[in-house]
């Protein structure tokens, strides 16, 4: 009877997904400007060379090569730098000030990135928070760098 | 028996040196350095796990990380040469923060005071040269008068900008134009205020 009655429901949950994310544009939260050796983009399934002048999304994911080097700057004037090698994911961005929404979450799950805090951090200093295997970082106003070796 | 127990334990000891040199090859797992900003000021990062949290507040200072269940190590003080070879490759990739602009507009219209009309040819300028193709327009009104009138009024502003941007040959699709009304002043006001400095639109170039 449960099976069932997910089976019924898959259909729609489909169609409640596929509405729901073809209504709204994914937001911009930043522009890669600078690109060295190998990268690519994540987003969803396909990886997409990164070329400079490439927008950002929420969930994207970074990935550089042996060679690889990119250079960000986010909506917020957050400067990313990510080393070769490497691999980040921007989780989670909010910068509307007239709205209150302000938030950065992004996982560095290998390699080095460098970072200079934007306007988030100096808004709202407990919403920004880099996560690595190893331990979580916060920042308050800074810049910084982190390595991971897994 | 006795012989088998002392060559599993001669295996561990070799095993275990192995892992010590592995680990000295690639240095710890995770580390974070602390590095001065721009204008010479330090802030701080605050890294935390399981076994605790490790405050680093001193530029050029160091924290790791190689057991997640230990809290992170006593901050330290990387020398130039360690940085270089631990993050030299990161923090030689460049990248210009963003330039920002403010345009002002006289009282109750979209109409740039004659200042900000000189300013226009400077943000193309920046534009042009840094190749841009994400530019924030956004738009802000004073107090003065009803949020909805001054909702539209900063609506107004920031379109009217984007559309000057737009006539000078910059791409509509690098145009993300937004207004914020009177909820996101500069120069923080009772309602029912006239002040010329809120009365703007913010221009970021990226």
């Amino acid at each position: 009877m449960k099976t069932l009655f997910r089976l019924i429901l898959l259909p729609f949950l489909c169609v409640g997904w596929m509405a729901s994310s073809g209504m709204a544009e994914p937001e911009t939260i930043g522009v890669v400007q600078t690109v060295s050796g190998q990268s690519s983009l994540i987003r969803g399934e396909r990886p997409i060379a990164v070329h400079s002048g490439l927008k950002l999304q929420e969930n994207d994911i970074l990935e550089t090569g042996a060679d690889g080097a990119l250079g960000i700057v986010l909506r917020d004037d957050t400067l990313l730098s990510i080393g070769p090698d490497s691999r980040f994911v921007l989780d989670r961005f909010a910068f509307s000030p007239a709205e209150e929404k302000l938030g950065f979450a992004a996982r560095l799950s290998r390699g080095t990135v460098m970072v200079v805090s934007g306007q988030i951090a100096k808004m709202a200093p407990e919403s920004v928070q880099i996560e690595t295997p190893r331990a979580l970082l916060g920042i308050r106003g800074t810049r910084f760098a982190a390595k991971v070796n897994e | 028996m006795n012989h088998d127990a002392s060559m599993s334990t001669k295996w561990l000891w070799i095993l275990g040196w192995l892992g010590m040199m592995a680990m000295m090859a690639c240095g710890p797992k995770a580390q974070f350095l602390l590095l001065p900003n721009s204008d010479g000021t330090v802030g701080k990062i605050v890294v935390q796990n399981s076994g605790g949290t490790r405050v680093v507040d001193q530029a050029y200072h160091e924290t790791h990380v190689d057991d997640p269940t230990l809290a992170p190590s006593e901050p330290r003080r990387m020398s130039p040469s360690e940085i270089q070879e631990t993050f030299g490759d990161v923090l030689r990739i460049s990248v210009r923060p963003p330039e920002h602009f403010i345009l002002y507009f006289r009282e109750g219209t979209a109409e740039l005071t004659t200042e900000s009309k000189d300013l226009v040819p400077r943000i193309l300028q920046t534009i042009r040269e840094r190749r841009s193709n994400d530019i924030s327009v956004v738009g802000h009104a004073d107090t003065k008068g009803s949020a909805e009138v001054n909702f539209r009024i900063s609506k107004q502003r920031a379109e009217m900008v984007a559309g000057m941007l737009q006539a000078a040959g910059v791409d509509p699709t690098s145009l993300d134009v937004t207004s914020h009304g009177e909820r996101n002043l500069l120069i923080p006001t009772a309602d029912d205020v006239s002040e010329p400095r809120n009365r703007r639109v913010e221009v970021t170039v990226r």
